[in-house]
């Protein structure tokens, strides 16, 4: 079965830099990709280029099939079955919700009355029925953002593109977000490719992460993959809290210290490692000093000083250390990173 | 207080003597009057909707291609052209006898008449619609709304008419509205093109029943068509100001944080846009040149015929102490507003009001102004440059003012209260961050009030006596008198500091941004 969206070595040049190298990705049908990097790394280019707001210098573009971007082959953005939530929105501020949600319907041809209807119907589908006639101007951020997703709805795309879709949101209206983005794209069964330099959020929404670094993708898998398993150590402090570092190890252990010990994912040699909070404990044969503490409700970081680099771990017990103290702790599982790829900031 | 009693002297009480005046004279509008109230609104209304016209598409097509610094700078160029040397020239390139007619035997017909008139208002007041419309492109109707358009499958057509469009309404009415005060205010262009064909306007009108006769019945028409000018220029800008009030706001503090790339448009409109802008300005401006530089009308304009005598003969007589006066009055003009706008900016309290208010003062008719100040301050000033200069202030007052408080209301109140948290008192705040932060907006209000002096000729025309001539003033008679040859070269002369300044503001701005 063809993808829904796939690029073969694209790369978009704007202004005379180069904003996108050689990036190959394909989403299945109903599937979520997730984009994943830093601001600047191509992610908004990278869906402009599939919504056709920008043209591609070398490779290919095909939305459900059909060659779109590439090989002198140029479709306009409106001719492109694609649906597009914006970063800030972009909902017309002469528009009402309404008059917003019926307009693609209007440009593909259904006469206004029963534009409006499917717009009423798709505004109570997402809880804001009531809020029709309000302009962009009378609506909290949190609808604004419903308004801007139910008329990429409206459009019945081939595939949503999702912008930072929860940048601009507070914390509730975040999570009631990402779970309507999760609801309605399940319901209608087309794939979505979203940008985002949220860790949390990506593994949360996606079947496959897609890990974007300078214009190049660095890495896809699933978010358990590439949490668990990052390629290097820019990588690994971009999916959520990591500590790398420096240990000897042998036949599966590590060795810290006079300490040997049997960790998951251990390997020979030394090298550096991916050490996520969860994937180590207080108490144990390994010592480190205590550097910081940060009680953060749920847990509490603790920092540890140790010979072979920082240790971050979270601590759900009531027994917290204090600053100074010398305490014992242990890795049960580590990931060894490669030498290659830059040390995350 | 100052600056109230300042305004209050400059513009309020002279505009109350001529409605007071006009109350006492007891006009009735005739024949004559309304012929030059009909005159001005047929022309003024003509030239607004080309200007809109023009001037939106302009925008549109600039401000949405590729690298729109070169062209955004091309299309303002008619606003440092004095509009009366935009007749001149317009005439000398397209007119009979002129640049198109010698080489190819075309002239455009009317072109001194309506027509022309009509035409050399649009160019003018073009620029004026651009630059609102072009702002609205940027901060109103931005591009991520007409992305998310055609990502619903609009066609880029559909995306105009109902997305684009409906937003810039508000700009293109306000530019519709500057553009028509400007045209029912301007008097150099049809003192050029409308007097010699016998075509009547309201400004015309003025200047030849108060420069050129002096009974009472004259007068009393001056003073009536003075107040209808005001009123229609008035009830325009009020319009438009309601109309602009009614639009939506838009979203201010959702921007997106990385800006959405985007392909630009075709070329075509661009070719256009560069034809339209060679043969409104490049080819008048070099035609006046050729004409300032051939020995006589009639001659080819090549290197054989040239000479620099047209310019020698300009320079003799009363022109050079005409262009010293010119140079003074326009410097001290634009000293003393930058520092009323300085000072206004930094103590006054801003209210709702004084955007609209000191907006309205730049509306007022300049004939209008010039007949209101002679009421006032003629009987003790008359034929002294202390009157012309009274008049300046008024009519520029606006210009400064605008500048600086805008660049005032940009500082935000933070910045001052950081700088009393740092321990800075409050000269100390005065005097390392508002003032340095004033400077350029002020340095920016006096160039243009420094440009609008130079090139002033309405009021000056009206209000000069022995030995108060300006250089506009002077290259006006002379070309009444038919010179078309010392005309062309005092035009070229009178064109200079502003292209100067043009260019010395644009690469400055390049190298700024």
């Amino acid at each position: 079965m063809t993808p829904a969206v796939s690029l073969a070595g694209v790369e978009v040049r704007l202004g005379g830099a180069t904003v996108l190298d050689g990036v190959d990705l394909a989403v299945g049908h109903g599937e979520v990709v997730c984009l994943l990097g830093p601001s600047g790394s191509g992610k908004t280019t990278l869906l402009s280029a599939v919504a056709g707001f920008v043209g591609v210098e070398t490779g290919t573009i095909d939305v459900a099939g059909v060659r779109v971007s590439g090989g002198g082959r140029y479709v306009p953005p409106e001719r492109r079955n694609v649906g597009f939530v914006f970063q800030s929105y972009a909902l017309w501020p002469h528009l009402g919700a309404l008059d917003t949600v019926a307009f693609p319907l209007e440009a593909a041809g259904t006469p206004r009355a029963e534009a409006r209807r499917r717009a009423a119907t798709i505004l109570e589908r997402l809880g804001i029925g009531d809020l029709g006639d309000r302009r962009p101007a009378e609506l909290s951020g949190g609808q604004q953002q419903r308004v801007g997703l139910a008329r990429a709805l409206a459009s019945e795309p081939d595939v949503f593109l999702l912008d930072e879709p929860t940048a601009h949101l507070d914390p509730a209206a975040r999570a009631a977000a990402e779970e309507l983005v999760a609801a309605h794209r399940a319901a209608s069964g087309a794939a979505a490719l979203v940008a985002t330099h949220d860790a949390a959020e990506a593994l949360g929404l996606a079947d496959r992460v897609a890990l974007l670094r300078d214009g190049r993708i660095v890495q896809v898998g699933s978010p358990t993959d590439v949490y668990d398993r990052p390629v290097d150590a820019w990588a690994a402090a971009l999916t959520g809290p990591v500590s790398v570092l420096t240990v000897d190890m042998r036949d599966g252990a590590i060795v810290l210290g006079d300490a040997v010990l049997p960790v998951r994912g251990a390997g020979d040699g030394r090298s550096r490692v991916a050490l996520r909070p969860e994937w180590a404990a207080l108490g144990g044969p390994a010592r480190g000093r205590v550097v910081s503490l940060r009680f953060r409700g749920p847990h509490t970081d603790v920092v540890l000083d140790t010979p072979a680099g920082r240790v971050l771990l979270r601590v759900r017990e009531a027994a917290i250390p204090a600053p100074g103290d010398v305490v014992g702790w242990r890795p049960e599982r580590v990931w060894p990173l490669g030498t290659a790829g830059p040390l995350p900031e | 207080m100052v600056l109230v009693a300042a305004a209050v002297g400059l513009v309020v009480v002279p505009l109350v003597e001529l409605l007071a005046e006009t109350a006492e004279a007891g006009a009735a509008l005739d024949a004559g009057t309304g012929g030059a109230v009909g005159g001005s609104l047929l022309v003024s209304t003509a030239a607004t909707l080309v200007a809109v016209v023009v001037g939106t598409a302009g925008a549109l097509i600039t401000e949405r291609g590729p690298r729109p610094a070169v062209l955004r700078v091309a299309f303002v160029v008619p606003l440092v052209v004095p509009p009366f040397v935009s007749a001149v020239a317009a005439a000398r390139a397209f007119g009979s006898g002129g640049l198109t007619d010698d080489l190819v035997g075309i002239a455009v017909p009317g072109l001194v008449g309506p027509v022309g008139i009509v035409l050399v208002m649009a160019v003018h007041a073009a620029p004026l619609v651009y630059l609102l419309v072009a702002a609205s492109l940027a901060t109103r109707a931005r591009p991520e709304f007409e992305a998310a358009g055609l990502a619903s499958g609009a066609s880029p057509r559909r995306v105009l008419g109902r997305i684009t469009l409906p937003l810039l309404g508000p700009a293109v009415v306000g530019g519709g509205a500057l553009a028509f005060a400007v045209s029912m205010n301007s008097f150099g262009i049809p003192a050029v093109l409308g007097i010699p064909a016998g075509f009547p306007t309201i400004t015309t009108r003025i200047y030849g029943d108060l420069a050129r006769s002096a009974s009472d019945e004259a007068f009393g028409r001056v003073l009536l068509l003075s107040v209808a000018l005001v009123g229609i220029v008035l009830v325009a800008v009020v319009a438009a100001e309601r109309m602009g009030r009614r639009a939506t706001a838009v979203v201010p503090g959702a921007a997106a944080r990385e800006p959405l790339p985007r392909t630009p448009p075709g070329r075509r409109g661009r070719g256009f846009l560069w034809v339209y802008l060679g043969v409104t300005t490049g080819v008048p401006l070099l035609a006046l040149l050729a004409t300032a530089l051939t020995r006589a009308v009639g001659l080819a304009p090549w290197p054989g015929n040239w000479t620099l005598a047209n310019f020698s003969e300009a320079w003799s007589g009363p022109a050079w102490p005409a262009a010293t006066r010119s140079l003074a009055l326009a410097a001290l003009a634009a000293s003393v507003l930058s520092v009323f706008g300085l000072a206004a900016a930094v103590g006054a309290r801003r209210s709702r009001w004084s955007g609209p208010v000191t907006a309205a003062t730049f509306a007022v008719p300049g004939s209008a102004l010039a007949v209101a100040v002679l009421l006032a301050y003629g009987p003790w000033l008359r034929d002294t440059l202390l009157l012309v200069l009274i008049a300046y202030l008024a009519k520029f007052w606006a210009l400064a003012h605008r500048s600086i408080d805008g660049s005032a209301a940009s500082l935000e109140q933070e910045a001052v209260r950081a700088a009393r948290a740092a321990g800075a008192g409050r000269w100390r705040t005065l005097r390392r961050i508002v003032l340095p932060s004033l400077l350029p907006a002020a340095a920016a209000g006096w160039l243009l009030v420094f440009l609008f002096g130079i090139h002033e000729l309405t009021m000056s025309s009206l209000l000069y006596g022995p030995g108060t001539e300006t250089l506009a003033v002077h290259t006006l008679n002379v070309q009444q008198l038919g010179d078309v040859t010392v005309t062309s070269a005092l035009a070229v002369l009178l064109t200079v500091p502003g292209l100067v300044a043009a260019v010395v503001v644009a690469r400055r701005h390049r190298r700024a941004s």
